[in-house]
């Protein structure tokens, strides 16, 4: 017999069941259930379940983060049904609209941990990965069984290895990275797959670039992600106040099966821009460069981490905003900020012009930043479909946040290594 | 003549004028945010449709929205955008700051002009001894934008002195609530109030700011302070600096009436549902329960008030049950509270900091109420509806009440927050 890959592992623990193969479907023990804003949804349907005990209230985790705060009466009064509901239940992990985005906020609070098997009502649940747990999306519903029988049949996913060797050259990074092998791999070429990243770049990468990872795997269909753990996820868990004691970190087999394995070359890869209107049509920067913008959107679970922030302001400093040009920044979550806050990243994105927003998904989720017909957007965020930030008739761009700042400044899609240069001389 | 008659004579191009006269004046500033600007341009496109003469006059700041949560929003945006770039119009866009304040901080204001809006607290402009009145919308288009000038009737003045030393823990913002419960909503009915007297002389050009605010509250016409050294000075650290050839002071005392009240009565107040002039002391209404703390609006989100949270709440948190919001009402202000670390000390806090706008105020991009929620903000306004539900509540205070309310999660006089500890 063959070893196992992550997926099987993973599975195998949540579920109970010994020596499972990609394609069975078993019933999995979720250890966390993650509801975003819309967790009233879920509320309302176990209402009419009739029923009022939940399997276990501590694998509940909410948060407000979609729309944050609430823009009308009734989703403040949605709001107020989440809150009221998580007090009435027990619910201890519930964060509300000035928390954050929702995964990232799990994460820094130390409720994702190696090994677990997490669903969300969000697709980019794949993120958890980054710190080597199991996380896939899934419906309301689903949701509100788990919380009632504390299971949800899964099928078993087939693994695909993607390796990643060598440095990226100054101004290319991890976004680039995963919008090159979206465009290569196709929005459907990795469906239903469990994904396992490894190589030198990404043994070499902080936590926070897993997450971009693990989280824009999702757009190329698969069912998870996962880097496996290391001394830098151990180092990220401390922080986030996980006992090393309870962790459970699970590996692949060396000898594990994989359906397919792709290679990525880092040291060639130049910065990359999903163009309108799908997250596969992917160009080199200079293909588009110099494409008008009225907006610039620096947020989502995918990059506007305080790295994220970081490399934004190293851009920014000393630039303006080209006038014409909106640049809205929204901090992934609350701990983002006060760092932003703590060492000038949050005065240098103010002083250069920015709009600094309160931490949550923001734009990204179309609360705010709606455009009007024929307006153009260039948004670090993972999705850029058609009609997603207001009018049908308008487009998004997707690069990373140093391409977001560089555009940003001179008010056309621009390649960062450009402005940095500029810099440097 | 007293400031506001000068100003009208020299604009008007007479030698003098009297309480009741009509006059044409020539205007020197149009300022209005997204929404009056989105109605003003539909009318003046439709109706009046001129090139507008000088356009520098006018400045729009966008402050009700941010970020538009819908593509609707985006295209009231987006209309004025294209109109303001079509005439010249100044524009400052989302994340500068609420209408007055931006107005103020990027230089447009200056003493002794004629400032016309049709945002209600336009007159709020007095505190730098200009004219500033709030006309309507179709005003703007049919007269100020064409022609550069607008209608007056010279208004009778009523002074407001003010003397005293107030008790510990009252702030400006309680003495101006505090007024406004004394005098009666719609009492000064198109009166220019005057806020003169040795308290007004020892505030701050921003504290000052909190007086005219709230004569439209009165009724008043218009309101002003007449331009002393507090002024000049302040005036100096705006971009362009002074204008010392629109500067003008008052040389009689023309005043119709005079209302002399002792700051020294004052305790801190708030207004309750459903006007600003139903005002109580803070004690008569602690304990009542609030979900949502809002430092923002043209009363509030200064640094004075960030200042002021920040003491209140050092060493301790917001309750678990409020979400206290921070809206700075410029990105001057905004920036500055980043450097001095308030940025820092109000989010570690657990507040949540919004971009420089109006905030809450209308709840057109954040600040909606469930019914039976409850708001304590600094905001100008509290009738019910103008935040989601018509059955929540919002109470108007002091920024140092607004902090210790969000601590408590009941209004509670800050004073006392402090003795709790």
């Amino acid at each position: 017999m063959t070893g196992q890959t992550f997926a099987q592992k993973a599975i195998q623990r949540a579920s109970g069941t010994a020596g499972i193969v990609p394609g069975q479907i078993v019933d999995a023990y979720p250890d966390l259930y993650m509801s975003h804003t819309a967790s009233w949804r879920c509320i309302r349907t176990l209402e009419k379940m009739g029923v009022d005990r939940l399997y276990d209230v501590d694998r509940v985790a909410m948060v407000m983060d979609h729309i944050s705060p609430a823009m009308d009466a009734k989703t403040a009064a949605h709001h107020a049904l989440c809150r009221e509901f998580a007090q009435r239940m027990g619910v201890k992990h519930f964060f509300d609209v000035n928390s954050g985005i929702a995964h990232i906020v799990l994460m820094e609070h130390g409720l994702v941990r190696p090994g677990q098997f997490i669903i969300g009502t969000d697709s980019h649940s794949t993120i958890y990965g980054a710190l080597g747990a199991f996380g896939t999306g899934v419906g309301f519903s689903e949701i509100t069984a788990a919380w009632v029988t504390g299971k949800l049949w899964v099928k078993v996913p087939e693994s695909v290895q993607v390796v990643i060797d060598g440095e990226l050259a100054p101004g290319v990074y991890a976004k680039d990275v995963m919008l090159k092998l979206i465009g290569d791999l196709g929005a459907d070429g990795l469906t239903y797959d469990s994904v396992e990243f490894s190589g030198s770049y990404v043994e070499g990468i902080s936590v926070s670039e897993r997450m971009t990872f693990c989280n824009l795997a999702m757009e190329m269909g698969a069912k998870n992600a996962y880097v496996a753990p290391d001394d830098t996820t151990l180092a990220y868990l401390d922080e986030a106040g996980v006992p090393r004691e309870e962790l459970e970190v699970l590996l692949p087999d060396p000898d594990a099966a994989y359906r397919a394995t792709v290679r990525l070359d880092g040291p060639t890869l130049a910065p990359q821009i999903a163009v309108p209107h799908t997250v596969d049509n992917v160009v080199d920067v200079g293909d588009v460069a110099g494409t008008k913008l009225d907006q610039v959107f620096i947020g989502s679970c995918a990059n506007a981490k305080y790295d994220d922030l970081v490399i934004a302001a190293e851009v920014l400093a000393g630039h303006k905003v080209a006038p014409g040009v909106r640049l809205i920044v929204t901090p992934a979550s609350a701990k983002i900020m006060a760092r932003a806050a703590a060492n000038g990243v949050l005065t240098t994105l103010i002083e250069a012009g920015a709009m600094i927003t309160n931490p949550g998904c923001g734009a990204c989720a179309g609360n705010g930043g709606a455009m009007t017909d024929g307006e153009t957007t260039l948004s670090t965020a993972n999705r850029n479909f058609q009609g997603r930030m207001g009018s049908y008739h308008s487009k998004i761009f997707l690069s990373s946040p140093a391409t977001a700042a560089a555009s940003a400044i001179r008010g056309v899609i621009t390649d960062p290594r450009e402005v940095v240069a500029e810099v440097v001389a | 003549m007293n400031l506001v008659e000068k100003i009208l004579a020299r604009a008007s191009g007479r030698p003098s004028v009297e309480p009741g006269e009509i006059v044409v004046a020539k205007v020197d500033r149009l300022i209005m945010h997204d929404l009056s600007g989105y109605l003003t341009s539909q009318v003046f496109e439709k109706r009046v449709n001129t090139p507008i003469p000088d356009p520098t006059r006018v400045v729009m700041v966008f402050d009700h929205h941010y970020s538009p949560p819908t593509e609707q929003q985006a295209n009231v945006l987006q209309h004025n955008r294209k109109w303001a770039a079509k005439h010249g119009i100044t524009l400052h866009d989302c994340g500068n700051g609420n209408l007055h304040h931006a107005a103020v901080r990027n230089g447009h204001i200056k003493p002794g002009m004629i400032v016309v809006g049709s945002d209600s607290h336009t007159p709020v402009h007095g505190t730098l001894g200009a004219l500033a009145v709030a006309l309507g919308n179709d005003s703007h288009a049919g007269t100020v934008l064409p022609y550069g000038k607008a209608w007056f009737k010279v208004p009778a003045t009523v002074r407001v002195h003010l003397e005293g030393t107030p008790n510990p823990g009252v702030t400006p913002r309680d003495v101006a609530l505090w007024l406004v419960g004394r005098i009666g909503e719609g009492e000064l009915n198109y009166r220019a109030v005057e806020f003169a007297g040795p308290y007004v002389r020892e505030l701050s050009f921003w504290d000052r700011w909190l007086f005219p605010l709230l004569c439209v509250d009165l009724g008043a016409k218009c309101s002003f302070v007449e331009p002393d050294e507090v002024t000049e000075a302040f005036v100096r650290t705006l971009p362009g600096g002074a204008a010392p050839e629109l500067l003008v002071r008052g040389d009689g005392d023309e005043a119709e009436q005079v209302l002399r009240f002792d700051v020294g009565e004052v305790e801190p107040q708030v207004a309750c549902p459903p006007t600003v002039g139903n005002v109580k002391p803070v004690r008569e209404v602690a304990g009542t329960p609030i979900q949502h703390a809002e430092l923002g609006g043209h009363g509030g989100g200064r640094l004075e008030d960030f200042r002021a949270a920040a003491e209140v709440l050092a060493g301790r948190t917001v309750h678990p049950g409020v979400r206290f919001n921070l809206v700075p009402s410029s990105r001057e202000v905004f920036a500055e509270a980043a450097r001095e670390g308030l940025v820092l000390a109000l989010h570690e806090a657990g507040a949540t900091w919004f971009p420089p706008s109006t905030g809450s105020n209308q709840a057109y991009n954040m600040g909606a109420l469930a019914s039976d929620e409850a708001m304590i903000s600094t905001h100008a306004r509290n009738f019910p509806g103008r935040n989601g539900s018509p059955d929540a509540s919002m109470y108007l205070a002091s920024a140092a009440t607004v902090a210790a309310s969000a601590v408590a999660g009941v209004i509670t006089r800050a004073d006392d927050e402090r003795g709790n500890a």
